[in-house]
C-alpha cells in the first residue's frame, strides 16, 4: 500500500485503512474509560475523530521512517506500529509499556518501529522531524521525518524555524498540521487571522496542502505525493489536514464552555470511520457482516490489552535513576 | 457481560462527586454516545455519556439524586438483552472481619510523680573548634575543651590541637595511641586525657572502664559519675516518656476539708487499737472512697484506645509505692466491692511485698486508676503523671492544719484541717466538666465520710 | 613539544573525528565556508563539505531542535553557538528534550551530541557576550558540562566530547582561546570527571574554573615566594565532577576556597562547598569560601567590567583572609 495511488487501491488496502482506524478508536475509547477509572495517572488526550490522519498518513511509511508525535499522540503511535498492548499499558504506568512505564501519554516512545516520542511540549516534533530528515539526508538514506501537529503548534517559533530549515535543505520531511480548530480551549480563528495553515507554507517556498482530514483516502492521495516527494528529494510539504476531535481537549475536562453540540454533532455526523464504511458498502467492497466481523475483533483486541495492561506489574522504583546516561 | 457504570473521575484530583440524576430510565436502550446521567464533579454538572450498548438496569438500592458518592462508586450496569443485572442474581454475603475489640493490654503499671526536676548542672562549654581540630584531637589523644585558639574568631584549630600534643608527656611507645572508639568518645565526654592515660597503662588498649575509672580518680569539680541504669529506672523512664508522649494531661486541684476524715480515722484507730487489728490508713481510706466515686464517675475509671474509650466495670486502684528499688505501684483489685478492712489488709501486704522485694508481676498490673500519696512528705498540690492505659490519677498531699473561714456570711474562721488533691487526667478520654465533677465529689466524700460510708 | 593555541588544539581534535566518523557534523552561523567567527572550523569546509559543515540562519531554538532529531536518527551533530549566550533561546529544546531523550526512551535512545560555544567575562563584550551558565547546565539531569582550561585539555576533552553518546556542553573561555600550551602529536583523549592539579601546595586548596585558574595560578607564584604553598584544582569538568580529587586535597590543607567568576547563589562554587562539608566535614580547619564574580549583568567600560570579575589581588586577598581563618 506504501506507494499505491489511491485510486488503485484495493479492497484488502481499503480494508486495512479501516481496520487501523478502527483500533486507534476502540483503543481511545478504552483509554477515555480507563481515564475515569482512575488507572490512567496525569493527563490522556484522545484522538477520537481524527483515526484518517495517522492512519493516511503513516500507510506510507516504513517502520525506518522517524515519527515525531504531540501530545495528542496515541493515534501516530498505533498508527506506526505500537501495539494497544504496550500503548495502555503505557499509560497505566506498567513496566509493559511502550516507555516502560516512564513516559504515560505524552512521552511515547518505541524506536524500533520509527516512533519516536509524542512530547508534552508543543513544536519540538517539528524540529526533530526536521533533524531526521537532515540525518537520512547525510546518510544517503530514502527515508522520511514525519512531524505530526495541531493548529496550536503552527504559532510556536519551532515551527516557524523547523519550516525554514527543512525547506533550505531540501530536508526529506513531512509537515502534518492536525487543525482540529482549538487549541485546548482556544479557538484558532482567535490566534491566527488566516485559519488556512497550508497558506504559510508559500512563505518557506514549499508546497503546502489543505485536505479534508476527515476522509482518509484524502489524506492517504495527499500523504502520498508528499512522502514520496520527500523520499525523492523534492523536499519537505506541509500537509495541513482539517479535522476535528469529538471528545474534550483532555479526559476529565469541560467540554461544554467553549463549543457548542451543534458543532460537535456537524463533526460526529462526519465521523471518518462512519464515511469509510459508507465508501466500502456502496461501492460494494464489503458488507455489513464484515465489517462488524472486523470491529468485532478489534474489539476483542482492544479488550485483551486493556486485561493485559491492567495485570501488568508496576515498574520497580529501583530503575527510576536508571539512563539519565547513556 | 454486564458493564457497570460508576461515578467517574473526571478531574485529576476528583475525589467524590454528587450524583444528580438519571437520563434515561430502567430498562431503557442505551447507545453509545446517549447522555445517561448527569454529576456534580469538582466544577459544575456534567452529563455523561455511555460508552457501551444495551439496556440501563439500575439496582433498586442506587444512590438518590443528590448523593455524595466517592469515585468508583457503582450507580447502575448496562446489560445485553436475555442477561440478568448482577443485583438480580444471588451473591454469597462477603466476609467482615471483625475488629479487634478494645482489650485492655497486659502491661506493667509502673507509675511515677513528676518530681521536681533538679536544675541540671550546666556543662563546661569550649570555645568554637574546628571539625578538623576535633578530629586531629581525637586521634591524638588530645581533650581540647582546655585549649585556647588561634583561629580568627578564637577557634581552635588544628595546629593548636598539635602545639599542645607535642609539649606534652611524649607518646606511648608504639608510637600510636591505643584506646578503643568508644574509649575515645567517653574520654572526650568526660574530659580525660588519653594521652596521659596511655602513659599509665603502657602496651595495652585502653578501653572504656579504663577512661571511667580515670575519671572518677581525679578530682575534678566538672566530672560527673557515671550510673549504669537499672531496670526498673529502664522501665519507668520508658513509661513516663510514653505517657509524655501520648496522653493530654491536665491536672485539677482543690483543697478539700479533711476534718471529718482525720476524726473518722481517729475513731477506727481507738475503736480497733484494743483488737490488735489494723489500721486502716489515709491511704485505705482514699481508696475506698474513690472507688465509690469512680462507681458514680464512670468516666475516669477508663482507657483511650485507637478504637474506643474502653469502659472498665471494675475499679483496680494502683498505690505508688516508693521502695528502694525505684516506684512501684501495686494494684488492689476490686476495690468498690471490699470492705475497708479487706482494703487496709491487701494495701499492707503489698506495701510490705514491694519493699520486700517479693511483690508478684500480676500485682503490677492490670490497674484501672491510681493513686499517689506525698502527704508524708509535706507536699500539698502536684502533677502526678497518668499512668498509661489509665486515664487518671489522683495525687494526694499532706493533711495540715490551717485557719479557713468555715461561715462566709459570718465571716468566722476556724481551724480545720486541710488536704491538697491533685487529679491529673488524660484530656483525651475525659473533658474538664466530668473530671471536676469527679473531683469534686471525691472532694465531697472527704469532707463528709458517711455519704460513702453509707453507700 | 609543540605549542598549539587553544582554539587550534580544538579544531585539531575535531578534524580528527570528522575524518574517523563521516556522522559528525558541524551546524552554527558562519561555521561553513568562513570557518567559524572564532576559526573553530577553519579549514573544515574545504575538507568536508557543505552538508557536514552546514551554515544556519539564526534560529537556534530550530537548529538546536533539529539536530536532537539528527542525534536521534543516526547522526552525531556539533552544534557551534560562536557565543554560548546564544543557546538561551534553546533551553526548553535542551533541557526539555535533549537532556530527557535518553531517560524517556529507556536507554533506547542515545544522544551524541555536543554544544560548544565561547565563554567568560572579558574584552568588554557586555552583558549579552559574557555569559557562561555553566552551573544552570550542570543541575540539570542527562547534560554532561565541559570547561577546559589548557589546549591540552580542549582538544582530548572535545574528542571525548563527540564521542561521547551523552549530550555534551563544551564551553570555552573567550581570554583563554588564544593561549598557547603543549600539546602531543599523538592521539589522546581526557576522560570527563577526572580533575587536573595545576599546583601542589600544602596550606590551602584553591578550586578554580576556566580562566580564574590562569589567574589563580599567577598569584599562587606570588605567594609562593613570602612562604604560603597554595594547591589548585582545575576540575575541568563540572559534571560529572571529581570530586575525589577536591577531597583528598583538603584533606591534606584543611583550607578550600573556589574562585569562579560566574554567579555565586546557586552557583558550582556552592554545590562543591556543599559536598565537601558533606563528605570531609572532619578535614575542615576553616570555613568554606567562595570567591565569585558580582552577582550583575556583566557592563561594557573596562572599569566596570574589571569591578564585576575577580582579578589577581581579590584571589590573594581571598587566599590570605582564609589562611588567618
Amino acid at each position: 500500500m506504501i506507494d499505491t495511488p489511491a485510486t488503485q487501491l484495493d479492497r484488502t488496502a481499503m480494508l486495512s485503512l479501516y481496520r487501523e482506524m478502527l483500533v486507534i478508536r476502540r483503543c481511545e475509547e478504552q483509554l477515555a474509560k480507563g481515564h475515569q477509572a482512575g488507572l490512567i495517572h496525569g493527563a490522556c488526550h484522545t484522538y477520537v475523530g481524527e483515526e484518517a490522519v495517522a492512519v493516511g498518513v503513516c500507510a506510507h511509511l516504513r517502520q525506518a521512517d522517524a515519527v515525531f508525535s504531540t501530545h495528542r499522540g496515541h493515534g501516530h503511535a498505533l498508527a506506526k506500529g505500537v501495539t494497544p498492548r504496550a500503548l495502555i499499558a503505557e499509560l497505566f504506568g506498567r513496566a509493559t509499556g511502550c516507555s516502560q512505564g516512564r513516559g504515560g501519554s505524552m512521552h511515547l516512545f518505541a524506536p524500533e518501529v520509527g516512533m519516536m516520542g509524542t512530547s508534552g511540549i508543543v513544536g519540538p516534533c517539528i524540529l526533530q522531524a526536521a533533524g531526521a530528515g537532515y540525518s537520512f539526508k547525510l546518510l544517503g538514506l530514502d527515508q522520511v521525518g514525519v512531524a505530526f501537529f495541531g493548529d496550536g503548534a503552527s504559532n510556536n517559533g519551532a515551527f516557524h524555524e523547523g519550516l525554514n530549515l527543512a525547506a533550505i535543505w531540501d530536508l526529506p520531511a513531512v509537515f502534518v498540521c492536525e487543525n482540529n480548530m482549538y487549541a485546548t480551549e482556544v479557538p484558532f480563528a482567535y490566534a491566527s487571522r488566516n485559519t488556512d495553515i497550508a497558506d504559510r507554507a508559500v512563505g518557506y517556498g514549499i508546497p503546502g496542502v489543505i485536505v479534508d482530514g476527515n476522509d482518509v483516502l484524502a489524506v492517504y492521495e495527499v500523504a502520498g505525493a508528499a512522502v514520496r516527494r520527500a523520499r525523492s528529494g523534492g523536499g519537505p510539504t506541509l500537509i495541513e489536514c482539517k479535522t476535528y476531535r469529538t471528545r474534550p481537549h483532555s479526559e476529565g475536562m469541560r467540554d461544554g464552555s467553549y463549543r457548542s453540540v451543534e458543532e460537535i454533532e456537524s463533526w460526529k455526523a462526519r465521523d471518518p470511520i462512519r464515511q469509510l464504511y459508507a465508501t466500502l458498502t456502496a461501492q460494494d467492497l464489503a458488507d455489513e457482516q464484515a465489517l462488524a466481523a472486523i470491529d468485532a475483533e478489534v474489539q476483542a483486541q482492544v479488550a485483551e490489552a486493556y486485561e493485559f495492561a491492567k495485570n501488568s506489574p508496576y515498574p520497580d522504583g529501583a530503575t527510576a535513576l536508571d539512563h539519565v546516561f547513556s | 457481560m454486564a458493564v457497570a457504570l460508576v461515578m467517574p473521575r473526571l478531574g485529576w484530583t476528583m475525589e467524590q462527586g454528587v450524583f444528580l440524576q438519571w437520563l434515561k430510565r430502567d430498562g431503557e436502550q442505551v447507545r453509545p454516545g446517549d447522555l445517561l446521567y448527569t454529576i456534580e464533579g469538582d466544577k459544575a454538572a456534567d452529563e455523561i455519556e455511555a460508552f457501551d450498548e444495551g439496556i440501563l438496569r439500575i439496582p433498586p438500592d442506587a444512590p438518590a439524586p443528590g448523593t455524595t458518592l466517592q469515585v468508583g462508586a457503582l450507580l447502575g450496569y448496562i446489560i445485553q438483552p436475555g442477561e440478568l443485572a448482577p443485583f438480580e442474581i444471588d451473591q454469597p454475603p462477603t466476609d467482615q472481619q471483625l475488629a479487634a475489640n478494645g482489650a485492655q493490654p497486659a502491661q506493667e503499671a509502673f507509675t511515677d510523680q513528676r518530681q521536681p526536676s533538679e536544675a541540671e548542672q550546666p556543662t563546661k562549654r569550649a570555645a568554637s573548634v574546628s571539625p578538623r581540630a576535633r578530629r586531629v584531637a581525637r586521634e591524638l589523644g588530645v581533650a581540647w575543651a582546655e585549649l585556647v585558639g588561634s583561629g580568627r574568631t578564637g577557634r581552635i584549630i588544628e595546629r593548636d590541637v598539635r602545639a599542645f600534643a607535642t609539649q606534652r608527656a611524649p607518646a606511648p611507645a608504639d608510637g600510636r595511641l591505643r584506646a578503643t572508639p568508644l574509649a575515645r568518645r567517653v574520654a572526650e565526654d568526660l574530659g580525660v586525657d588519653l594521652g596521659q592515660l596511655a602513659t599509665e597503662t603502657p602496651g595495652r588498649r585502653i578501653g572504656r572502664a579504663d577512661v571511667v575509672q580515670a575519671a572518677s580518680a581525679v578530682s575534678k569539680p566538672a566530672t560527673e559519675a557515671l550510673t549504669p541504669l537499672t531496670n526498673v529506672r529502664k522501665l519507668t523512664a520508658a513509661r513516663l516518656a510514653e505517657s509524655a508522649r501520648t496522653v493530654v494531661p491536665v491536672t485539677l486541684t482543690t483543697d478539700v476539708d479533711a476534718t471529718e476524715l482525720v476524726r473518722l480515722r481517729k475513731q477506727i484507730a481507738s475503736d480497733l487499737s484494743a483488737s490488735g487489728l489494723l489500721v486502716p490508713t489515709y491511704n485505705d481510706l482514699m481508696l475506698k472512697l474513690v472507688a465509690v466515686a469512680l462507681g458514680e464517675h464512670p468516666a475516669l475509671n477508663a482507657s483511650y484506645t485507637d478504637a474506643g474509650i474502653v469502659q472498665h466495670a471494675e475499679a483496680h486502684i494502683g498505690i505508688a509505692v516508693d521502695a528502694e528499688r525505684g516506684l512501684l505501684v501495686p494494684v488492689v483489685r476490686d476495690v468498690g466491692r471490699k470492705s475497708l478492712r479487706q482494703i487496709a489488709a491487701e494495701s499492707a501486704r503489698l506495701i510490705e511485698e514491694v519493699r520486700a522485694g517479693t511483690v508478684r508481676a500480676s500485682d503490677l498490673r492490670g490497674g484501672t486508676f491510681s493513686l499517689s500519696n506525698l502527704g508524708m512528705y509535706q507536699i500539698d498540690a502536684f502533677t502526678p503523671v497518668v499512668n498509661l492505659p489509665e486515664c487518671a490519677i489522683l495525687g494526694i498531699g499532706r493533711i495540715q492544719a490551717r485557719p479557713v473561714v468555715i461561715d462566709e456570711e459570718a465571716e468566722t474562721v476556724a481551724v480545720r484541717r486541710m488536704m491538697a488533691l491533685s487529679l491529673t487526667f488524660d484530656h483525651r478520654a475525659v473533658d474538664g466538666g466530668p473530671a471536676a465533677r469527679f473531683l469534686n465529689r471525691v472532694r465531697e466524700f472527704v469532707a463528709r465520710p458517711f455519704l460513702w460510708l453509707t453507700h | 613539544m609543540r605549542e598549539l593555541t587553544y582554539t587550534a588544539a580544538a579544531r585539531e581534535g575535531l578534524d580528527e573525528e570528522m575524518a574517523r566518523d563521516s556522522r559528525i557534523f558541524v551546524v552554527g552561523e558562519g561555521i561553513g565556508v568562513r570557518g567559524g567567527n572564532f576559526n573553530t572550523t577553519l579549514g573544515l569546509y574545504e575538507k568536508y563539505g557543505p552538508l557536514r559543515l552546514c551554515d544556519t540562519p539564526i534560529s537556534e531554538r530550530g537548529f538546536v531542535g533539529l539536530c536532537t532529531g539528527a542525534a536521534m536518527t543516526g547522526t552525531r551533530p556539533v552544534v557551534d553557538f560562536m557565543f554560548v549566550d546564544f543557546i538561551l533561546d534553546a533551553l526548553g529544546e535542551l533541557f526539555n528534550q535533549t537532556a530527557k531523550i535518553q531517560y524517556m526512551s529507556s536507554g533506547r535512545l542515545t544522544m551524541p551530541i555536543v554544544l560548544r560555544g565561547c565563554i567568560g567575562i572579558g574584552g568588554s563584550a557586555a552583558t549579552h557576550h559574557s555569559g557562561s551558565y555553566y552551573s544552570i547546565f550542570a543541575n540539570i539531569p542527562g547534560l554532561r558540562v565541559v570547561v577546559p582550561t589548557t589546549p591540552f585539555d580542549a582538544k582530548g576533552l572535545l574528542k571525548t566530547a563527540i564521542r561521547s553518546d551523552d549530550p555534551v556542553l563544551f564551553l570555552e573561555h573567550k581570554s583563554l582561546m588564544n593561549t598557547k600550551g603543549p600539546v602531543p602529536e599523538e592521539e589522546y583523549c581526557l576522560p570527563f570527571g577526572q580533575a587536573a592539579i595545576a599546583r601542589t601546595g600544602t596550606d590551602l586548596t584553591v578550586v578554580a574554573l576556566a580562566l580564574m585558574v590562569r589567574k589563580t595560578l599567577e598569584v599562587a607564584e606570588q605567594l609562593a615566594s613570602e612562604g604560603i604553598s597554595v594547591e589548585v584544582i582545575d576540575p575541568r569538568t563540572i559534571a560529572p565532577l571529581d570530586i575525589q580529587t577536591i577531597l583528598a586535597s583538603v584533606h591534606k590543607t584543611g583550607r578550600l576556597l573556589i574562585v569562579d567568576e560566574t554567579f555565586g547563589p546557586c552557583g558550582i562554587g556552592a554545590e562543591i562547598a556543599a559536598q565537601v562539608m558533606e563528605l570531609a566535614f572532619d578535614d575542615l580547619d576553616a570555613p568554606v569560601r567562595r570567591l565569585n564574580g558580582s552577582h550583575t549583568p556583566t557592563p561594557y567600560s573596562p572599569t566596570l567590567e574589571a569591578a564585576v570579575v575577580p582579578g589577581p589581588p581579590a584571589i590573594a586577598r581571598a587566599i590570605r583572609e582564609l589562611l588567618a581563618e
